[in-house]
């Protein structure tokens, strides 16, 4: 394939557009750890001075750090578990003609049409005739019911993009049915994978009127914030908390980046050998 | 090299299916066992009550007593507005201890979700002010209560001093000043606004549910929409708002002015010449809270003198022991809107009639109507 | 074949045979192996949705009672929706801002999705994880920054005063219904990216090729080709937007003022201060209904389109 193709060739306006791009997604975002940073309750131009009291405040609050730990422990949890369902489902709607596939398919996208408040709503109307304790689990369980839809619909175009016969050929050479789906379908789903699990953990992590109704005494990070707008003497640490997400988030993914790489070059010539 | 990029190589041959396979399965270990491996540092929170109230109130500094007792604090759930709290609770959400107002109380109390307290188990409750503890629909049987008041305050207008030229006396005209069009805020929730409302519309307390009272509240919410920048259900909006200058006066409870002042913006908490609205908190137990000793814990210690300092000097609110306010002076008091002798606040305030749930649910759909432009 | 083999050697002898008929039947029949992988997420919402909806759609025929509710059977709900007209104008005025949200969204994230998928070559993930990282942070923050940039000291309003291009504040910026599309169309970006991503970057780009060599220009080839094969993400991109935020009333409950609230808003009143939930669902499937019709208009459309395209 040669690298002379109009592909390979970079397309400056469009080059220029992603950059403003990310800058006008981030611009509104870094104004959070700027005012984090402000010596004063109010979040208003101009800054009156440089402090870290806020800083300081939030490493005694421990119900802050609680939160955020909830948030993450469901939006993981959500996420592997929706996107484990999301694969599965989204091959056998893309791979398998099956009798009743529309309605099958119209049903698992349904809680993306139904208000989320509703869901709430009624969940905890079931929940509670079932005699469900309210916990993170029902949490999880609520986002998980967002989530599958949408690793779905976002694992469907993958699926569709690729050639079925590849399996077809794996499957001839003798590899079983899960064989198959691990070194052969997986990989080609990568991307579509990534996405989902990604999107998954966004959608569960921001998710505030699911978990509103559903969480027990253990709130996530949303359901503190939303209790914190009452009282303007914690919202300033809540945005020295919100800057050290926004810094952890780029450090982990950055080191994720770095680790993966030297793992990678190190099998790679191991293979090679 | 990223994961594309490791994709990339796999096709090309470069690294072996095998070899990806076992990174796939590190990465895949690492995420599921990461949630797995936390449930052991969150389970120390163990068997403390469990208190649902409002944001602000989850803070160690109400809780030192408690603290010192169960050597933990409690477990906290916060909700945004006491309609709320009741929704989830009826929903068959259960907690120790919980916190409404006076307006609510009764339906709280019909609602069959809450048990009597038994006074005699509040090491503080003979400091807790008698008038904040008769109110109506708060005697349970065998002179046993329903709730305990813990804090109290008003709703009035807190305006700035250089800003908004008052005319004469302070009033809840200031709220209808077509002078400052687009530049008045509003609370959004009829628990208060539609009371204001009341004041200002000359209607009393107490005929409040009369159809005759329903239409000329309405017609002065009608009359003040058009002039407000906007209802909100959070504070912090309005007290931005005022430290702005976007706003010049708008309907805020006691902690908003406090704030304010302590930040240095010229602020006045008004004492509108009809009377402030003026409310009381307290704390009710839910019939099967599942730490009944616990939750009287949770309450004693928020009767508790420290915690009545905290709530006065801090967030500018009353509270219901007599004694926390022996610990300030009368300048100090009067400075934050509050008086060594607070039943003369209390008494000098419109106090909410608590109403049935049919007229909050008809309170509320016309205000709703009403805030939407219709 | 060695795991299969190992399997059954493993397995008494009884349940080999069956075990194999099952085998047998799953190899054999399409339909049993699709439904197998689809089982866990049908049994999952299955039991989630159906529940909840039946609740949902039962109530609204009842009537508020108090606390309770009068479970008389009663379209009255649905006549109050046609008799009052807040109902109507507020979900009007809600399919109106998600709609300019999604047409925004999708315009605005189409070239960046398509930047990624076309011309970067190194690094993509880094460039995903990019787009997608000022989402980590809370959706409730989000809203809170751009109550920082709208605002009446905010940013937009400090740097045109100090530039003397205005003298007073901009009131319109904050609490009007363009700062609900602004900060819906910001917050819902990443939404928009990833599934247009998807479907861009699994465009054989030797079909491309194979066009530029019959003499395709770039606009051409756009339209023939790379346009209609992402339209499953585009089309997926856009309910994903368009379905949500009709139902959002976070965003319009802070930033859009007396005259930007959205039928979310008052589903939500219904189910807490106005305590009338036989009307909020009523209200929520009225909405349903609507979302459900507007969104298979909206595919066929598209479908019907790219028939035509191609």
């Amino acid at each position: 394939m040669s690298g002379e193709s109009y592909i390979r060739r970079p397309n400056r306006p469009l080059q220029i557009y992603a950059v403003v791009f990310l800058i006008l997604l981030y611009v509104p975002v870094m104004f959070l750890p700027l005012f984090s940073f402000n010596d004063s309750l109010y979040v208003r131009f101009p800054l009156e001075g440089f402090t870290l009291q806020w800083y300081g405040e939030l490493f005694q609050r421990d119900a802050v750090w609680n939160a955020l730990w909830n948030s993450v422990r469901v939006g993981v949890v959500v996420a592997v578990f929706s996107t484990t369902l999301g694969v599965f489902a989204a091959k056998a709607i893309t791979r398998y003609r099956m009798p009743g596939k529309g309605p099958m398919v119209t049903f698992i996208m349904l809680p993306l049409v139904v208000p989320l408040i509703i869901f709430g709503v009624a969940l905890l109307v079931l929940l509670s005739q079932l005699g469900v304790a309210l916990s993170l689990y029902t949490v999880a369980i609520g986002h998980m019911i967002v989530c599958l839809p949408f690793s779905i619909a976002v694992l469907i175009p993958r699926f569709e993009g690729f050639d079925a016969s590849i399996e077809e050929a794996s499957a001839d050479l003798g590899e079983n049915a899960f064989w198959t789906f691990w070194r052969v379908t997986l990989p080609m789903v990568g991307p579509g994978v990534v996405a989902s699990l990604m999107l998954t953990f966004t959608v569960s992590f921001d998710e505030f009127i699911l978990a509103f109704f559903l969480s027990g005494t253990e709130p996530t990070l949303p359901m503190y914030i939303w209790g914190q707008l009452r009282f303007p003497q914690q919202f300033p640490s809540i945005l020295a908390l919100s800057s050290i997400i926004i810094f952890v988030s780029f450090v982990l993914v950055f080191a994720g980046q770095w680790i993966n790489r030297g793992a990678l070059s190190g099998s790679a010539k191991g293979s090679v050998s | 090299m990223d994961i594309k990029d490791q994709l990339g190589s796999m096709r090309a041959g470069e690294i072996s299916r095998r070899t990806f396979t076992r990174n796939l399965l590190a990465a895949g270990v690492g995420i599921t066992a990461a949630p797995l491996a936390t449930r052991k540092a969150m389970a120390a929170a163990g068997d403390q009550a469990t208190f649902f109230t409002w944001g602000g109130y989850d803070i160690p500094e109400l809780f030192v007593p408690y603290k010192e007792k169960n050597g933990e604090l409690p477990n906290f759930s916060i909700f945004g507005g006491s309609e709320e709290a009741l929704t989830k609770m009826r929903g068959g959400f259960v907690v120790d201890v919980s916190h409404p107002c006076n307006s609510g109380l009764p339906r709280w109390v019909q609602s069959g979700l809450f048990q009597p307290i038994d006074t005699s188990r509040l090491s503080n409750w003979g400091d807790v002010m008698p008038e904040l503890v008769s109110l109506p629909g708060n005697d349970a049987e065998e002179g046993t209560v329903w709730l305990a008041p813990f804090d109290w305050g008003q709703t009035s207008i807190t305006y700035r001093t250089d800003l908004f030229e008052v005319e004469g006396e302070e009033s809840w005209d200031m709220l209808w000043d077509p002078r400052y069009s687009g530049r008045l805020g509003s609370l959004a929730s009829g628990g208060d606004a539609w009371w204001c409302g009341a004041i200002k519309a000359g209607v009393p307390m107490d005929q409040i549910h009369t159809d005759e009272a329903f239409e000329k509240i309405a017609a002065v919410m009608r009359e003040q929409r058009p002039l407000l920048r906007t209802y909100t259900d959070d504070t912090t909006t309005l007290e931005q708002a005022l430290a702005s200058g976007e706003m010049v006066a708008a309907m805020t409870w006691n902690s908003s002015a406090t704030v304010l002042k302590a930040e240095g913006v010229p602020v006045k908490f008004a004492s509108p010449k009809e009377g402030a609205l003026t409310w009381v908190c307290g704390l009710m137990i839910h019939k099967d809270a599942p730490n009944i000793d616990r939750a009287y814990d949770v309450i004693d210690s928020l009767l508790s003198v420290e915690s009545g300092k905290f709530m006065i000097n801090d967030y500018g609110y009353g509270h219901s022991n007599n004694k926390s306010f022996e610990q300030f002076d009368a300048e100090t008091l009067s400075g934050l809107g509050l008086s060594d002798t607070p039943s003369d606040i209390l008494g000098a305030g419109h106090f909410q009639v608590p109403q049935t749930q049919e007229w909050e649910t008809k309170m509320n759909t016309v205000f709703e109507e009403i805030k939407a432009g219709f | 074949m060695s795991d299969q083999t190992l399997q059954t050697r493993s397995a008494p002898v009884a349940t080999q045979a069956t075990a194999g008929r099952f085998g047998r039947l799953m190899q054999r029949s399409e339909a049993a192996r699709g439904y197998a992988l689809l089982a866990p997420s049908l049994i999952f919402l299955g039991v989630l949705i159906l529940v909840p909806f039946g609740i949902l759609l039962v109530m609204s025929f009842w009537t508020a009672s108090g606390f309770g509710f009068d479970t008389g059977f009663t379209t009255a709900n649905y006549q109050k929706f046609f008799e009052r007209p807040i109902y109507t104008a507020l979900l009007n005025r809600s399919l109106f801002i998600s709609g300019m949200v999604t047409v925004f969204t999708v315009l605005l994230c189409y070239p960046m999705a398509y930047y990624v998928a076309f011309h970067v070559h190194r690094h993509k993930m880094l460039w995903i994880v990019l787009m997608t990282l000022p989402f980590w942070t809370s959706y409730l923050l989000r809203v809170f920054a751009w109550k920082v940039v709208l605002g009446y000291e905010g940013v937009i309003n400090s740097a045109l005063m100090n530039m003397g291009l205005i003298e007073a504040p901009l009131e319109f910026l904050l609490y009007s219904q363009q700062a609900v599309i602004i900060t819906l169309a910001h917050a819902w970006a990443a939404f928009a990216i990833l599934p247009l991503y998807v479907s861009l970057e699994k465009i054989d780009k030797s079909l491309l090729e194979a066009a530029t060599d019959l003499g395709d220009g770039p606009v051409r080839r756009f339209f023939r080709i790379t346009l209609p094969l992402s339209l499953p993400g585009v089309i997926s991109a856009s309910l994903l937007i368009f379905i949500p935020t009709t139902g959002d009333y976070i965003t319009p409950a802070l930033l859009g003022g007396p005259d930007g609230a959205m039928i979310g808003n008052l589903i939500q009143k219904q189910f807490g201060p106005i305590n009338n939930w036989p009307m909020g669902a009523a209200l929520s499937i009225i909405l349903m209904l609507c979302i459900a019709t507007i969104s298979l208009v909206f595919i066929l459309l598209t479908l019907f389109v790219r028939k035509r395209v191609s």
